[in-house]
């Protein structure tokens, strides 16, 4: 650290004495618990909950589909009014991944 | 040694030993950085957000493209979530809590030096909790945990002069706020 001028000094003398306790450190079994749990929360469920939710996507969207045309929509409305959320579902998701990694945390 | 980016590679293609490396690699300074959002009486909390952050990156890992360092994408992610859950249970009695869990170790002979000393240190955990998240961080970090301004800078994300900065910032503004409720820092 460079010079500090007195007044500054004088907190960081406070700080140093304020803050002096024991460092924490994380449990001996921290990555046997973490490896227990990745392993139970990974593969089979998840794939099973993908299954689950495109059954349930599709159903809907063809049940929307049979309705709205039962209303006397057109193909073409009823595709942007079914396509339309999830591409805008999609970019949101591509524009968060793209910005996700390089973005800083300064101060508020 | 491998790398990162070769362990995350291998980690991508559903390698769990690959992944266990990077755990061991990153719990330390992960637990250090959300320990630091956190404050002293919030440590099984930063434990918890060790596990979350290793489960999120577990479950992310396939998305990673590399563009960022992993080590900044990972100390991304502890950082929003430690300043998450500490929104979360701000409700909590904090001030009283981190005077006491530091343990000052100034306190003078006389019971009036004793309690003068008290409320100074209490006054002083309430000034440094209404400090922004990363000042707050970067004090924990330097003063309490021992890291050097490098460490500060690369867990925070931001270059040395930043993170010198910032402490600059955060002692001028606690040294201030000490003054005007009539305390004196010697």
């Amino acid at each position: 650290m460079t010079e500090m001028e007195p007044r500054e000094a004088e907190i960081d003398n406070l700080l140093r004495r304020f803050m002096a306790a024991p460092v924490p450190g994380l449990p001996p079994d921290f990555e046997q618990r973490l490896m227990r749990a990745v392993r139970r929360g990974s593969q089979p469920l998840d794939r099973y909950r993908r299954i689950l939710l495109t059954g349930y996507g599709l159903t809907s969207a063809v049940t929307s589909a049979v309705v709205m045309r039962g209303q006397g929509l057109g193909w073409g409305a009823i595709s942007v009014m079914i396509l339309g959320p999830l591409a805008l579902v999609a970019a949101a998701r591509w524009a968060r991944r793209a910005t996700y990694p390089t973005m800083g945390h300064g101060a508020k | 040694m491998e790398s990162d980016s070769q362990l995350v590679a291998r980690a991508q293609s559903g390698d769990q030993q690959a992944f266990a490396e990077l755990v061991r690699r990153y719990r330390a300074l992960v637990f250090r950085l959300a320990v630091s959002i956190l404050g002293r009486e919030f440590i099984p909390e930063a434990e918890d957000v060790a596990q979350e952050v290793f489960l999120k990156v577990h479950h992310a890992i396939e998305s990673f493209r590399g563009e960022a360092e992993f080590s900044s994408w990972i100390y991304r992610i502890t950082f929003n979530q430690a300043v998450n859950l500490k929104a979360r249970v701000r409700f909590r009695s904090l001030h009283m809590d981190e005077t006491v869990l530091y343990q000052a170790v100034s306190l003078g002979p006389g019971p009036y030096r004793q309690a003068e000393t008290a409320l100074r240190d209490q006054a002083l955990a309430e000034c440094i909790q209404t400090l922004p998240d990363v000042y707050q961080s970067a004090l924990r970090l330097y003063y309490w945990l021992g890291a050097g301004v490098g460490e500060v800078a690369e867990l925070l994300g931001v270059p040395e002069n930043t993170a010198k900065s910032y402490l600059h910032r955060a002692r001028h503004l606690l040294h201030g706020m000490l003054k005007e409720r009539g305390y004196s820092c010697d």
